[in-house]
């Protein structure tokens, strides 16, 4: 990235040559660039992944203190986005063609296709501006924080999230079920007489998620990497948020400890789904 | 077909029609206004750490300039050096000696008296661990004495200016920051302080890190105690969200609005809008060479006729209106407007007029000459004036600046290639002198002296926009810093902002306003400082903040004349604190909630029955 973080601050906290040469040394940022990387692996193996350029507080704090409002927000977008991309794929594949089908489909390729700051926006201009059923941002009212008023306060961002990423869930399971749906078994299943619910929900679910489901753990993973654009337009406190601000101020330190949580999430994630596969479908387990 | 479809999708709409009419009665008074005892400020900046020691965001200073007391304070009316925990100071003959007396009956907030110990404390704490934002104040070698609990008395091994500046240090109380002599600055700013002990009208007690800021009214003030017991700093990151948070009320105040949303904050109702005179300036600085033996700049702009022809060139009247909506007015002189006391306004018959006409005429004179393209060519070198031009992203209006100054320029032969960058970039830029002229801003102190340093020969290479050396002006800086003499500074520091705006080193091209917007049923008599357009919300003083009051409903349509802050109390405004704005979006009515819930369980019912028809039939592939 352009930009020396320390000259950032010269001009900032008026700092003297003398006093910005002080801060390289105290941040380590006058050693050679694999001295630097040295001590960043030790300490990080430690547990220590150093303290904010700007704020001189440790990143670990920093990155705590924005977790759970990330864990919502992501979280129940990412489950939200999932149930209903899944519901509506496993009905659109399995009724291929109809009006829901060719509805949901088109819907959903449109809404993940639209810039989520974008639709983000619309919703709190409708919701928050012209109707004022939600506030307009934030984690919580001045004067209240309880579990209703921080409800209030997700939803729209929570709605801007989960409608940005049905598109995904949606055409993967569609996908998936017809492809299960031409299998011989179905048929089978048909010829013992059982009612269409009963193929699709006994014989054909079970094996149409399969794909979906490594999508929704690795989605999961992605949960701790919070939602940059969502909480910049919904003012929401988490560590998307905390990721923006670092951004701009050059903020390496706060920078480099969410991407080693947000990247460990991920690869922890991909194990758990490489893990369970094989526990869902006996096929791969076998193997 | 199960029976128990139908009946699930009467639950679904009776959950629906419950959750309906739920948010309906909620969304309709939960965050339509604040309540009369909490005052909530939107703002656009947030802080990352309450310690005063790690201030450095906008935010930051306004929470600690609302907590913590100056030993002397800017003036509301002007921002020079006035009586704040001291009532009064002196200086001896040769101003090396500053004996200030505090006034009687000073606390912190936790009850402890705040005695002269405290304030020489805070004065060497801040000098022994280096905090460069305060240490600047006193010369090398300052001393301080406390002969009784009301007197500090400061030497300095040189004649210093002192408390006429004044210095801008809060003090801290010594029982709280005392336990930290010694450590390093990475263990002080660390330091958990909430409930902070300040000795200001407000205590910060609690941080909610990226949310919100809670201070409250703090029992042992030495002043006026404050009407509103609790004031609340909310951050948002989108502007337009705090515009939309301040129409439904659930911010009283408006902090740092971009003037590009000045049109749909004016139409709010009960909306007043404080336009700010500006405490910062954005220039077009020309690069003069020598940050780096590999910088290169244009060399005709070290022609001082070729920078007059610029200016003459540049419409600054059209980029207020373009680039900030007419929230800004004409640069002209490099020490800010609000620093109204030294701040010189170039008599209007002086000012370098938009003549673009006789800008070619300088250029064609000076034997500057247009080639087969257009472009004019340097008869000492042969190079086509060519400017390379970086934005700043971080300079509101920035980039259309750049847009209209490459327009401009092209009609006098100069060709611009203007290109908005990031901040981080433009410091590199800064440092390795890789540009012809760039747009970036500058802010300052109250008193000028940091602001006519910049231009100093011996910031280039450090805060030097682009290494201007002139030995004239570094005499004239030398000298208004040494001067004791308040008028004679004066005079110097008004000299050296000529000289600046004579041989055109940078370019001012405007004073952006600070704009705060606030809801005039919400909250009234916010007093602005400096008098008139001056700071509604702590800035230099939290002069705002105790003289603010909850507005009292006296007469309903006087809500719609309601006037701005600056002349006006603001108590004829529209509603009780705490009730909802008759005008303010506050959710639907019960009764439509009702309506709507219906249409959803009849629609539930059309699609169930629709169903009953096509459950059974089986699929055919």
């Amino acid at each position: 990235m352009p930009g020396d973080p320390i000259a950032l601050l010269a001009r900032s906290q008026r700092l003297s040559p003398e006093a910005l040469e002080l801060q390289r040394v105290a941040f380590g940022l006058d050693q050679p660039l694999i001295t630097q990387f040295g001590v960043y692996v030790r300490e990080t193996i430690s547990g220590n992944l150093g303290v904010s350029l700007i704020s001189g507080l440790p990143v670990w704090e920093l990155i705590l203190s924005r977790m759970w409002p990330t864990l919502l927000l992501v979280g129940i977008g990412t489950i939200l986005a999932a149930g209903i991309g899944v519901l509506a794929g496993i009905r659109g594949g399995w009724r291929r063609g109809s009006r829901f089908d060719s509805g949901s489909l088109y819907t959903s390729m449109v809404l993940y296709s639209t810039p989520e700051g974008w639709l983000g926006m619309l919703l709190l201009i409708l919701f928050a501006g012209l109707l004022g059923w939600f506030p307009a941002g934030g984690y919580s009212s001045s004067t209240s924080s309880g579990t209703t008023d921080v409800a209030m306060h997700l939803a729209l961002p929570v709605l801007a999230l989960a409608l940005g990423y049905v598109g995904q869930f949606l055409i993967v399971m569609r996908s998936s079920m017809m492809e299960v749906k031409a299998q011989p078994y179905i048929d089978l299943a048909r010829a013992k007489g059982l009612t269409d619910p009963d193929v699709r929900r006994r014989h054909a679910v079970p094996n149409a998620i399969l794909p979906i489901f490594t999508l929704v753990v690795i989605s999961v993973g992605f949960i701790l990497g919070g939602a940059i654009v969502i909480e910049t337009v919904f003012s929401w406190p988490g560590i998307g948020l905390l990721t923006y601000e670092a951004i701009q101020t050059l903020d390496y330190p706060v920078l480099q400890g969410v991407f080693l949580i947000s990247s460990a999430a991920v690869i922890f994630a991909s194990l758990v789904a490489d893990v369970t596969y094989g526990l869902l479908d006996p096929r791969v387990g076998a193997t | 077909m199960s029976v128990h479809r139908p009946l699930s999708a009467v639950a679904i709409a009776a959950a629906a029609l419950s959750g309906a009419v739920f948010v309906g009665g909620w969304g309709s008074s939960a965050w339509a206004a604040d309540d009369a005892t909490t005052l909530t400020i939107g703002m656009t900046v947030g802080i990352d750490n309450p310690n005063i020691w790690a201030v450095n965001s906008t935010s930051e200073w306004s929470a600690v300039t609302l907590q913590y007391d100056m030993l002397m304070k800017f003036s509301d009316e002007d921002l020079s050096a006035s009586p704040s925990l001291a009532e009064s100071c002196e200086h001896n003959a040769d101003y090396t000696a500053w004996t200030c007396t505090l006034r009687e009956g000073l606390k912190w907030s936790d009850g402890t008296p705040l005695t002269s110990r405290d304030v020489a404390f805070t004065y060497r704490f801040v000098i022994d661990q280096g905090f460069s934002y305060f240490t600047s104040y006193f010369p090398k070698g300052s001393t301080f004495e406390t002969p009784d609990d009301r007197t500090i008395v400061w030497n300095s091994p040189e004649p210093t200016r002192g408390m006429d500046v004044p210095p801008w240090v809060y003090i801290v109380p010594e029982h709280v920051w005392g336990a930290y002599i010694g450590k390093t600055n990475k263990e002080i700013k660390q330091a958990a302080v909430l409930p902070n002990v300040a000795s200001g009208p407000y205590i910060m007690t609690e941080a909610v890190p990226g949310q919100s800021w809670t201070f409250e009214r703090n029992p042992n003030f030495w002043g006026t105690e404050p009407a509103y017991e609790r004031i609340v700093f909310r951050l948002y990151t989108n502007q337009e969200a705090m515009v939309q948070a301040l129409k439904n009320g659930e911010i009283a105040i408006a902090d740092g609005l971009e003037s590009a949303l000045l049109p749909a904050v004016e139409a709010i109702p009960n909306v007043a809008v404080q336009k700010i005179t500006a405490d910062s300036w954005v220039n077009l600085a020309f690069n003069f060479g020598g940050q780096d033996p590999a910088a290169n700049p244009l060399p005709a702009l070290k022609d001082l006729r070729v920078r007059q022809a610029i200016v003459l060139a540049i419409d600054k009247q059209a980029i207020v209106e373009k680039a900030y909506q007419g929230a800004a007015s004409p640069g002209e002189t490099i020490v800010r407007p609000l620093s109204v006391y030294w701040h010189l306004d170039i008599p209007d018959d002086q000012v370098t007029p938009y003549d673009p006409d006789q800008a070619n005429a300088i250029l064609d004179e000076a034997g500057y000459t247009r080639g087969g393209d257009g472009i004019r060519v340097d008869p000492q070198t042969g190079q086509p004036l060519v400017i390379r031009m970086p934005t700043s992203n971080d300079t509101p209006g920035s980039d259309i600046a750049g847009q209209l100054i490459a327009s401009y320029l092209s009609q006098i032969g100069i060709e611009v290639k203007a290109q908005p960058v990031s901040a981080g970039k433009m410091y590199d830029l800064q440092q390795s002198g890789n540009f012809d002229a760039y747009i970036w801003y500058w802010t300052g102190d109250p008193d000028p002296n940091y602001q006519l340093s910049v231009f100093t020969s011996e910031q280039c290479g450090d805060l030097s926009d682009g290494c201007w050396r002139d030995a004239t002006y570094d005499d004239l800086v030398a000298q208004q810093a040494s001067t004791l003499d308040q008028d004679e500074r004066l005079r110097l520091v008004r000299e050296a902002q000529q000289y600046v705006y004579d041989q055109v080193p940078s370019i001012v091209l405007a004073y952006p306003n600070s704009l705060t917007a606030y809801r005039t049923d919400i909250v009234a008599d916010l007093t602005p400082v400096p008098a008139g357009d001056g700071y509604l919300t702590p800035s230099y003083s939290y002069t705002g903040m105790v003289s603010a009051r909850p507005a009292q409903l006296t007469d309903p349509a006087a809500s719609a004349s309601a006037q701005p802050a600056s002349g006006d109390s603001g108590g004829d405004a529209a509603t009780t604190a705490g009730e909802p704005s008759s005008t303010s979006t506050s959710g639907p009515p019960v009764w439509l909630w009702g309506i709507a819930a219906l249409i959803i369980l009849g629609g539930v019912a059309v699609i169930v029955m629709r169903r009953r028809g096509t459950e059974d039939r089986p699929d055919t592939h």
